[in-house]
């Protein structure tokens, strides 16, 4: 554990902030695959489209939840 | 029989009467869709009959798949790293929550990726349908009398076991696919039943020679 401008840095903190900067760039990069899958969805109407969005959606959903307590954790 | 209109034709194809009779090839999550039901694709006309959509043989998932399933696992060997044997278990916990998150990502843009890359055969035309990774898709369309010659090529033990291959339909045109991976801009990669789907195209190509003269 090192002291920096009185700031006590252990590995766990270090990992811990890289681990919500990894969170917040899988949450933007399923808004992508969110847009993308409409897109796509678009392109090739198929029966089974909506349930996929739904997958897309509750997928993107608690992805956002785990974000938002990890981030504030 | 069944009769796929055209614009101004009808069309009866053998293999699509057999392969209905057959009562398979109707999934939609399969490999080789015949007369896929409430399907649509962007530039369809309203005259136009899907007759076949195809996408990439199952088993050539199996290569993420087993990568996935082997990374389920890791987080319950967390103990065996040095490094996060170090971490407090707030941290350790949230590692294991970034893990599995990324895992589900993986899990999905894979199965995104093989689900919607087809190839749809129609009365009128061959459309092929490329997404590459979740930003840059490539749709090619030919008309069927444009197209010169169709083949298809099987290597290795996996395709003949599993009956996948590569079909590729040259056209006058010489375009080929954005990325110069395929040998013309209609090579459906790994599709399920090559044989099939040159069958059926072959067909569409001599019913249209026909109804030309």
């Amino acid at each position: 554990m090192e002291t920096i401008l009185n700031i006590q840095i252990s590995i766990s903190m270090i990992i811990g902030i890289m681990a919500k900067i990894l969170m917040i760039m899988i949450l933007v990069m399923s808004l992508v695959m969110l847009r993308q899958t409409a897109l796509m969805d678009k392109v090739i109407k198929l029966p089974v489209g909506g349930s996929i969005k739904t997958l897309i959606w509750s997928f993107f959903g608690l992805l956002l939840l785990l974000t938002v307590i990890v981030v504030l954790a | 029989m069944p009769e796929i209109f055209g614009a101004n034709k009808s069309v009866e194809i053998d293999e699509i009467t057999q392969l209905e009779k057959s009562g398979k090839y109707k999934s939609m999550f399969g490999s080789f869709v015949v007369e896929p039901t409430k399907t649509r694709f962007e530039s369809q006309d309203d005259d136009e009959k899907i007759v076949v959509l195809g996408r990439r043989h199952f088993v050539t998932n199996l290569k993420w798949i087993a990568m996935a399933c082997l990374a389920f696992f890791v987080p319950m060997f967390w103990g065996e790293f040095p490094v996060i044997k170090m971490l407090d278990a707030n941290t350790a916990f949230v590692l294991s929550v970034v893990w599995y998150s990324a895992l589900f990502f993986y899990v999905i843009q894979n199965f995104l990726l093989w689900f919607y890359n087809v190839y749809i055969v129609t009365n009128e035309r061959l459309v092929d349908v490329d997404f590459f990774g979740l930003l840059y898709k490539n749709i090619n369309v030919t008309q069927i009398g444009k197209v010169e010659d169709v083949n298809y090529s099987q290597r290795g033990i996996f395709s003949s076991f599993f009956n996948y291959g590569d079909v590729v339909v040259q056209t006058a045109s010489e375009q080929r696919s954005d990325d110069n991976s395929e040998k013309s801009a209609f090579a459906f990669q790994a599709v399920a039943d090559p044989d099939l789907v040159v069958k059926i195209i072959s067909e569409l190509m001599e019913e249209n020679q026909l109804s030309r003269r």
